[in-house]
């Protein structure tokens, strides 16, 4: 049924272009806000009619999940409500209008070309360790650009740490939420769990499986089961850094006594991805806690 | 047009918004709002072209996931920097 | 292991650790600066016996996985951006003024290093885009050192660093789509002069140029620059804005249609001239010390955009060497004067250009500093910017009809002239009675003449320097 999906794919890409625009003229920073909530999860859907699971996930979690509790704890930690609308003016329209139709003719040719890269993935896949080809690709042909990432979020916690101190109190909970949290907590461990094995041969992975369990500890923290972390704990300090340590450590030990930067020895990928992708999770998962709740006092010797 | 032109161009609107939401505001949540749609907008396009190979191109897809994670942590310190300039403008004015 | 790799791993492992250990402490970070310096040499050495050496990352072929590349010019790179950090560390260590003793300055600056070090060797267009995110991130962070004043500053440059990466990752991305690989130097053999490849390069270009601060996308670089703490404000002028300038570089020199190139370049050395003349004049104008000297960088910045330019109009071959002395000398030159007037603006308890009157009987050596690289800066004999602008000079006299050209590199030396001498001939005048905290370190103010003397120091090889680096393979 042709005339369906494409009845499906027009509301959704016109759903996704109001609800930008909604979230950047809305009259309140709330409604902004909740506007680019709903933009997250129309694109998770987006993804998931594109056939891209990992990403579905990914976006759910990190896009809609994590941003939006970000977004939300700014406003609720700033008190920030008034808000002056934007006055449109005419590059700020006549700019972006102008630059569509070059992009748009850029891109037109661009659904006849090929790529040799997804033929090359699936023939290297069996070598790779894993079966699923998105995994492979992050922690085994692109593994560097995965490191480098862990890096990106370790950075931003450590830029967080050099601001203003936030307010550590967290709000008191209502008993809804405490008969909740103590359910929710260990659900976002299994879940994470899952998804972090199942990331191996089918989607999932690392950083959906990180974002779960950091749910999960934000829930824990916010009924007051978790005590307030900080930098100056030892254990915290290790979760943060295990994923990078190990990347680094495997990076290292490979040039030094194996083939190469990176070049996992035969037969071991496997165990070695699946100690970087444990590790990782480890530390995205108290990276993002930290970052969504806070920690109760910054660290200014 | 074909579904991944059709999306191809959504992409495009969409950075094209985040890049007119960055000129016209001034409110650091809402720019931080549209960078992120920004952002969006570029991934559609990568996810877009990664349909036009079957199976869906694996190495677009895990690029998206990593630009996500990039994302996310710098909307992390964005929104901290802007609630930490906005507390100082306001101990400036008391 | 590799020599660059280890140049590499030593201050991503040094930093790692020390934020395990949350150690604090100047003396890890400066061994693992001279360590990366010691193996980055050992690098140049062994590219230059051996010829330029790809690494594949994790064993695999290159359309499927990263590549690195060690050439003379990356391990050139990967030794200055060591070097940098080693006389900027040795400062930060010992200053009372650097603000950034006990902070996390020290694990960040060797995560600016390990991100700077990747990107010198790597060919990926998306690895490209991570790093330029961690190097912004890293930036952003210790621009935030400085405190809540220097907040808005920090807020900006991350807005406008993201913009700009998500500039070129949509033009990372049209390319995927239209050529099906991200390794640079593959895409060298394939780029084509049709119009997806024109309208990519194109908002690549643009982001790039954002992130460099290049005219007239340099709006945040003062700001950025000058709020920050001492120290940072000479790693992110001497180092960070190369980092894009590097990527823009490789791309237009190297991957680029030559066709595409030489309708492109003059609109870059036009920018480029305009980068000389306006920031030149907002430098003469500005209020403030380290403003003063942020806007110069904007302006130093001109000369790399102009000989960027020149060469993908002409393709005069010296025009790389002269792109890259100037990113040496004004690396070098930058670091000592930022230092230099960050001493003198704490010493003297004032931001105000005008606090600088009679500094040279107040703070004598910092001053002496600040003169000696703003020398090299204006390209006074024998210097490393003369040597640089001398290379770029030549090309320029030969042909009538590049002479306009050489006016605008004319205008850019008067204009730097004048912003420098604003302040000498301030320091001479007679100095008003020193504040009751008046108190100069020495040390510290030597330690800010030691980037500045070895700029002059590239003189005394210049001839050398200038036929080795004709002779490598760019």
């Amino acid at each position: 049924m042709p005339d369906a999906e494409w009845l499906f794919d027009g509301t959704l890409g016109i759903l996704l272009l109001v609800l930008a625009g909604a979230a950047l003229h809305a009259r309140s920073l709330y409604a902004a806000v909740v506007m680019f909530i709903a933009l997250g999860l129309m694109l998770a859907l987006t993804w998931a009619r594109l056939g891209a699971p990992d990403l579905a996930l990914a976006e759910a979690a990190i896009g809609a999940g994590v941003t939006g509790a970000l977004l939300f704890s700014t406003l609720y930690k700033a008190g920030m409500d008034r808000h002056k609308r934007a006055t449109p003016n005419r590059i700020a329209l006549l700019l972006p209008g102008l630059a569509f139709l070059l992009l748009l003719t850029a891109a037109w040719p661009l659904p006849e070309m090929h790529s040799p890269l997804p033929d090359q993935v699936m023939a290297h896949l069996k070598d790779s360790g894993v079966s699923h080809p998105v995994t492979a690709v992050l922690l085994n042909f692109r593994a560097w650009d995965t490191l480098l990432e862990v890096s990106v979020v370790l950075i931003a916690l450590l830029g967080v740490r050099q601001l203003y101190p936030s307010h550590g109190e967290v709000p008191t909970p209502w008993p809804l939420m405490l008969a909740w949290g103590r359910l929710l907590a260990p659900l976002t461990v299994i879940v994470g769990g899952y998804l972090l094995w199942r990331g191996t041969d089918a989607p999932g992975g690392a950083f959906q499986a990180g974002t779960v369990l950091a749910a999960g500890g934000v829930a824990l923290r916010l009924i007051g089961v978790l005590p307030p972390l900080g930098w100056h704990q030892w254990p915290v300090r290790l979760l943060v850094l295990a994923g990078v340590l190990v990347f680094v450590a495997v990076a290292a030990l490979t040039a030094w006594l194996g083939q190469g930067w990176l070049h996992y020895p035969t037969g071991s990928s496997k165990v070695l991805i699946l100690l970087i992708e444990l590790m990782a999770t480890a530390s995205i998962a108290t990276t993002l806690t930290l970052l969504v709740v806070g920690e109760k006092r910054e660290l200014r010797p | 047009m074909s579904t991944t032109l059709f999306y191809l161009a959504i992409g495009i609107g969409l950075w094209l918004m985040g890049l007119h939401g960055l000129l016209a505001t001034r409110q650091s949540i809402i720019l931080v709002l549209a960078i992120n749609i920004m952002s969006s907008g570029t991934f559609m396009v990568m996810v877009a072209l990664a349909t036009h190979s079957d199976p869906v191109d694996p190495v677009l897809q895990a690029l998206v996931v990593t630009g996500l994670v990039v994302a996310v942590s710098a909307t992390a310190l964005a929104l901290r920097l802007a609630a930490s300039r906005r507390r100082r403008t306001e101990d400036d004015a008391t | 292991m590799n020599p660059a790799l280890l140049s590499l791993l030593t201050p991503l492992a040094t930093a790692i650790l020390m934020l395990l250990c949350r150690s604090r402490a100047a003396v890890w970070t400066i061994a693992a600066s001279l360590l990366s310096l010691v193996a980055a040499i050992a690098a140049l050495y062994q590219v230059t016996t051996d010829g330029s050496q790809l690494i594949h990352l994790g064993g695999w072929e290159s359309p499927l996985a990263i590549r690195f590349r060690v050439t003379a010019l990356s391990a050139l790179l990967l030794a200055f951006t060591a070097l940098i950090h080693l006389l900027v560390g040795l400062y930060a260590a010992r200053s009372r003024h650097s603000q950034t003793r006990n902070t996390d300055y020290w694990p960040l600056s060797c995560f600016l290093h390990a991100s700077l070090a990747s990107l010198w060797l790597s060919t990926d267009l998306f690895n490209w885009y991570v790093i330029l995110e961690l190097l912004g991130l890293t930036a952003v962070a210790l621009v935030s050192l400085a405190g809540t004043k220097a907040h808005r500053a920090a807020f900006n440059y991350l807005l406008l660093s993201l913009a700009a990466s998500l500039c070129y990752l949509l033009g990372v991305a049209l390319l995927y789509g239209r050529y099906g690989v991200l390794d640079s130097l593959l895409l060298a053999d394939m780029l084509e002069a049709d119009h997806t490849t024109r309208t990519a390069l194109l908002v690549i270009t643009l982001g790039l140029m954002l992130k460099a601060a290049l005219w007239p996308l340099h709006l945040w670089l003062p700001p950025a620059h000058a709020g920050a703490p001492t120290a940072v404000s000479a790693l992110l002028s001497a180092l960070v804005v190369k980092g894009p300038l590097f990527v823009l570089w490789m791309l237009w020199s190297q991957v680029a249609p030559v066709e595409l190139g030489r309708q492109a370049g003059p609109a870059m050395a036009a920018a480029g001239v305009a980068a000389l003349v306006s920031a030149g004049w907002s430098a003469c104008r500005t209020p403030h010390i380290k403003t003063l000297v942020a806007y110069s960088t904007v302006a130093q910045l001109g000369y790399a955009l102009l000989a960027l330019g020149m060469l993908l109009r002409w393709g005069v071959r010296e025009l790389h060497v002269a792109l890259w002395l100037f990113v040496f000398a004004h690396g070098l030159a930058k670091a000592s004067m930022f230092l230099a007037a960050g001493e003198m603006q704490s010493t003297l308890g004032s931001k105000k250009v005008s606090a600088l009157r009679g500094a040279t009987q107040t703070v004598p050596v910092a001053m002496f500093a600040f003169a000696v690289a703003g020398g090299s800066l204006i390209g006074l004999p024998p210097s490393g910017g003369f040597l640089a602008k001398w290379v770029l000079l030549q090309p320029l006299l030969l042909e009538p009809s590049h002479w306009p050209w050489a006016l605008g590199v004319l205008l850019g030396t008067l204009a730097s002239a004048a912003y420098v001498f604003r302040v000498i001939a301030l320091s001479f005048d007679r100095a008003p009675p020193p504040r009751p905290d008046y108190n100069p370190d020495p040390v510290a103010q030597w330690l800010t003449l030691l980037p500045a003397l070895l700029v002059w120091g590239m003189a005394l090889g210049g001839e050398t320097l200038i036929l080795w680096m004709s002779g490598v393979a760019y």
